[in-house]
């Protein structure tokens, strides 16, 4: 496993190393920002590339479940067996992170966070998607799907409500004055001169722990993005290097990955929130 | 690609460096209320009626863990009870056994008691009515004696015996028989 990461990380820097090299022959560079496939004066400008891949993920998700969950029966088969073995491994999966309680309050987002990223990952590799699209008079393509991750738009819009979220979560359930002292307070008891010391050092701790909060949103916004982005990078890279008949050679070993890819970033982005959210809310248990 | 990396680089302290990442505030507010109406529409029609679901299964699966919990208490109870009648059952059947076993035992001896008590009361009439004919006998006996000896006597003597004489003549003729 790390020696298929180290491989793609090489590949990467390769392209980053060649830039000339894996997009001479034709092939375009995946731009770092979505773009509006809709054309000025339509209104429709606020709807990104990646925006109608999001809504296409949410639509298969929720098309999956009403068909799976159509004709429910006490004893499950087909579909039905299928979704309840996904939510159930999920809730499961996050119950052993975040405890009972916890899960039962907060697996809708944990739980739809997950699919959504994960069918996001996965629709942004079908082939047409990033490379389809159209070219102005001035010669700039303009995509007309990106995948949705590859936005930093929609991994910000996730990370800052699971932020706003992780804070509301929080709140209620050690309340204000616990959640202040889980990040001020002197762990420990200590006397004298010893207590001013630590009072002074946790003080200064916490402004530090106040930092990496606000950071969180951030690192995941951008861990996500990048790890999508940097895929379909790679996959478009190296397709380009080769002629056009043959572009779906040197990409088609790093498809697989990036199904292990999307699948991993689908759980560490919706870990890492599970894994915050039970750092925080646990105060209370161990108090 | 280094040049994008490199622009990034040097825009990272600038207002323009979210710019070169596309991030612009009609974008972000799409994306934000799209994730928000995706999270509640995921909520409401895919995980819903699963979790319903899951939950109904895990209640009867509860309430039939329940169900059976009762029934292997009751199955017990019902063993216990019943061995506690077979038990009881059996302590009356034998203290009935012993009772009828004492029952015949004294019934056996009455009526042995009785037969013993019937044989001798009729042993004792027998002996009474022996003796009562022996008695009369032995009366017709001596009254035949006594007129044998008389009329022998009259005969012989010739002579009419008064009502005195055969008297003394039977009792003198008895004695001598007697002694």
């Amino acid at each position: 496993m790390a020696q298929l990461f180290s491989v793609r990380i090489f590949i990467s820097v390769l392209l980053l190393l060649l830039p000339g090299a894996a997009f001479a022959g034709g092939g375009h560079q995946l731009p770092l920002y979505p773009e509006s496939p809709f054309t000025e004066g339509s209104g429709l400008t606020w709807i990104s590339n990646s925006m109608i891949m999001v809504w296409l993920a949410a639509l298969i998700i929720v098309a999956f479940c009403r068909v799976a969950t159509k004709k429910m029966a006490l004893i499950p088969s087909g579909l039905q067996n299928l979704a309840e073995w996904l939510v159930e491994g999920l809730y499961d999966f996050f119950g052993n992170i975040l405890g009972e309680h916890l899960v039962k309050r907060t697996f809708w987002f944990f739980g739809a966070t997950f699919l959504l990223i994960l069918v996001v990952n996965y629709l942004g590799l079908i082939p047409g998607v990033g490379t389809m699209g159209t070219t102005d008079a001035h010669g700039h393509f303009k995509g007309l799907l990106r995948g949705g991750n590859a936005d930093l738009n929609m991994t910000a819009a996730m990370s800052i409500t699971f932020f706003l979220l992780w804070l509301y979560w929080s709140f209620t359930e050690i309340g204000v004055k616990n959640f202040f002292a889980h990040i001020f307070a002197p762990q420990g008891t200590f006397t004298g001169f010893m207590k001013v010391g630590m009072i002074v050092m946790f003080f200064l701790v916490g402004i530090l722990e106040v930092v990496s909060i606000f950071i969180r949103p951030v690192a995941l916004s951008f861990r996500l993005f990048g790890n999508i982005y940097g895929g379909e990078q790679t996959l478009e890279g190296l397709m380009a290097l080769v002629p056009k008949y043959f572009a779906f050679l040197p990409a088609l070993p790093f498809y697989f990955m990036e199904l292990l890819v999307g699948l991993v970033q689908a759980l560490v982005f919706t870990l890492l929130c599970a894994v915050f959210l039970k750092l925080m809310c646990s105060h209370s248990e161990e108090h | 690609m280094i040049s994008i990396i490199a622009a990034a680089g040097t825009e990272a302290a600038s207002p323009g460096f979210l710019e070169t990442f596309g991030v612009n505030w009609p974008f972000f507010i799409a994306q934000l209320v799209n994730f928000i109406i995706v999270l509640f529409v995921l909520k409401k029609f895919a995980f819903a009626p699963i979790q319903e679901m899951l939950e109904q299964r895990r209640k009867r699966i509860a309430e039939g863990e329940d169900k059976l919990k009762r029934i292997e208490q009751q199955l017990a109870d019902s063993e216990q009870r019943t061995q506690e009648a077979i038990d009881k059952a059996n302590a009356d059947a034998a203290r009935l056994i012993n009772e009828a076993k004492e029952s015949a035992s004294s019934l056996t001896e009455k009526k042995a008691q009785e037969a013993i008590a019937s044989a001798q009361a009729i042993l004792a009439k027998a002996e009474e009515a022996a003796k009562a004919e022996r008695k009369t006998m032995t009366a017709e006996l001596k009254k035949e004696f006594g007129r044998l000896v008389t009329a022998t006597t009259a005969t012989v003597t010739g002579k009419v015996l008064n009502d005195d004489d055969q008297k003394r003549i039977n009792e003198e003729a008895l004695s001598s028989v007697e002694g």
